[in-house]
């Protein structure tokens, strides 16, 4: 016990000298430059007082109203698709192992920007899609490509003997995916699919190109206002940062909750 | 009037071939056998010889090469709902129990029986607990596998396979995978299945269980039926030169 408090103490110090380091840094650099910080302006872009006198949220988190929103759909809709793609990759249709792969090696070997563009600029014309929809579209389509992989990656970790018990019961192949293969490939590919939701949230990020006002863009015209370069950056980093660090409680927190005997 | 044989297999032919595709094997060779309901009978050999191959085709979990398998009248071909017909009416038991980690026993025996049988929930709780008691591990109902013994595993897979009121049961080496301790319990399970009138089909090197609860045993060696004997005629006066050779070695 004495020897734990002791390691703890010392990895406390250690950290509290790293901090130290780094706001050291900052602020030798800062100087350098003569930044003159003003982060008492950064509130009033989080939170405004409209014209009534009544509190509403300020231009950085419409922003992330809209990150939130983008980011949580086209999270849904990348889990389907990832789904859909494992499942095609899987089965015995040659058709459908063709069309996934394609689909696959398109989305992972080429840029996020670019795919975004495409939608954006070829694509959403033709069909007359709004430049909300592409951002989803774009999103989706690229998280769902590694999506599937993961999935894939879960479900070929079951042991055939699961298949096989559940096909000697006679039940069919759908059924035994429903109830045996998929809520055990679940528990698996919940931690490295939590890494593909972060990673689809700051990826969302990119949308700020196509006129979208995410968290990213409303900092981005904010600092061009105003110049508060560094006090709007992190403060929009801090956001982000937030919202993957609670997701990953959250999920760390479900995988506890669920987890049974082996 | 003649009988119809329960399973009814003719010619039956499986090959593998080696890694680099130079040497053909033969899994399981020109094996032909009627058996009948209520017949135990034991499948022994070296290992390597088939058994569990030959095990596997009989509930198509293996595709074969040629010949044929019939079960209850409905031959096991290229016709998906055949096959899953087969499936409803043969039962099998793993060496490795294979029961689904993430469900209660409970669950893992009445799943089938709701999705396959489409019986009722009320229905479905009846044949778990009566289950249950016939294996003798009633007070487990709401546990999960991972916290049963070997032993009280594959008693519940028997009981999983049981629920689907199946009339044929394959038991593939449902004892190698326990420890010694454990075994009697399951072979206690399997004699009262044999005597209560269960057709089986059984893969075991236990010859005490082939001598106690066997009506008949098949004899394999290389893919291919040796000796397919009455038990006690096996056990006093093997014919084939392999089958004493093998039989000298295990008794």
């Amino acid at each position: 016990m004495i020897f734990v408090r002791k390691a703890v103490f010392i990895d406390s110090i250690k950290y509290i000298l790293f901090l130290s380091f780094i706001v050291f840094i900052l602020t030798v650099s800062s100087s350098n430059m003569n930044y003159n910080w003003q982060w008492y302006r950064v509130p009033g872009y989080i939170f405004t007082y409209s014209a009534d006198g009544s509190l509403e949220a300020g231009r950085l988190l419409k922003g992330l109203g809209v990150t939130v929103r983008i980011s949580a759909i086209s999270l849904v809709l990348a889990f389907i698709i990832g789904m859909i793609t494992a499942l095609l990759r899987l089965s015995s249709s040659f058709a459908a192992r063709v069309v996934s792969r394609i689909y696959l090696e398109l989305i992972r070997n080429t840029p996020l920007l670019i795919q975004l563009f495409v939608i954006y600029f070829v694509i959403s014309p033709v069909f007359n899609i709004s430049p909300f929809v592409s951002a989803i579209l774009a999103l989706s389509l690229f998280e769902g490509a590694y999506a599937s992989e993961i999935i894939r990656g879960g479900i070929n970790a079951i042991p055939k003997g699961q298949w096989e018990s559940a096909y000697s019961l006679g039940m069919s192949s759908i059924d035994t995916y429903r109830y045996i293969i998929l809520p055990q490939t679940f528990k698996q590919v919940l931690p490295p699919l939590t890494g593909q939701a972060v990673s689809l949230i700051k990826d969302s990020a990119l949308v700020s190109t196509i006129a979208i006002f995410d968290l990213t863009m409303a900092g981005q015209a904010i600092i061009s206002e105003t110049f508060l370069t560094f006090e709007i950056w992190f403060t929009v980093a801090l956001i982000y940062l937030l919202m993957t660090i609670s997701i990953s409680t959250f999920v760390h927190y479900l995988e506890k909750r669920n987890s049974y005997a082996h | 009037m003649l009988i119809e044989p329960i399973i009814s297999v003719n010619n039956l032919n499986k090959y593998f071939f080696s890694p680099d595709k130079s040497l053909k094997i033969d899994a399981v060779k020109n094996v032909t056998v009627d058996i009948f309901q209520g017949e135990v009978v034991v499948v022994i050999g070296p290992s390597g010889a088939g058994k569990s191959t030959f095990l596997r085709c009989l509930n198509g979990l293996e595709d074969f090469d040629s010949g044929t398998i019939v079960i209850d009248k409905i031959p096991l071909d290229h016709h998906h709902k055949n096959r899953l017909e087969i499936r409803k009416e043969v039962g099998m038991v793993f060496q490795s129990f294979n029961l689904f980690p993430h469900m209660t026993v409970g669950k893992n025996i009445s799943l089938a029986v709701r999705r396959v049988r489409k019986k009722s929930v009320s229905e479905c709780d009846k044949i778990t607990v009566d289950l249950l008691e016939k294996v003798g591990i009633t007070d487990k109902i709401d546990s999960y596998p991972g916290q049963l013994s070997g032993g009280q595993q594959q008693r519940v897979a028997i009981a999983r396979a049981l629920a689907m009121n199946p009339k044929v049961m394959l038991f593939d080496e449902a004892t190698s995978a326990l420890d010694p301790e454990m075994i009697s319990e399951v072979l206690d399970v399997m004699k009262n299945l044999a005597k209560d009138g269960m057709t089986m089909v059984v893969v075991t090197h236990e010859m005490g269980f082939a001598r106690e609860a066997g009506s008949r045993i098949l004899f394999m060696d290389n893919g291919e039926i040796v000796e397919d004997r009455k038990v006690e005629d096996f056990f006093l006066d093997p014919i084939e030169d392999r089958s004493k050779a093998f039989l000298s070695k295990v008794l």
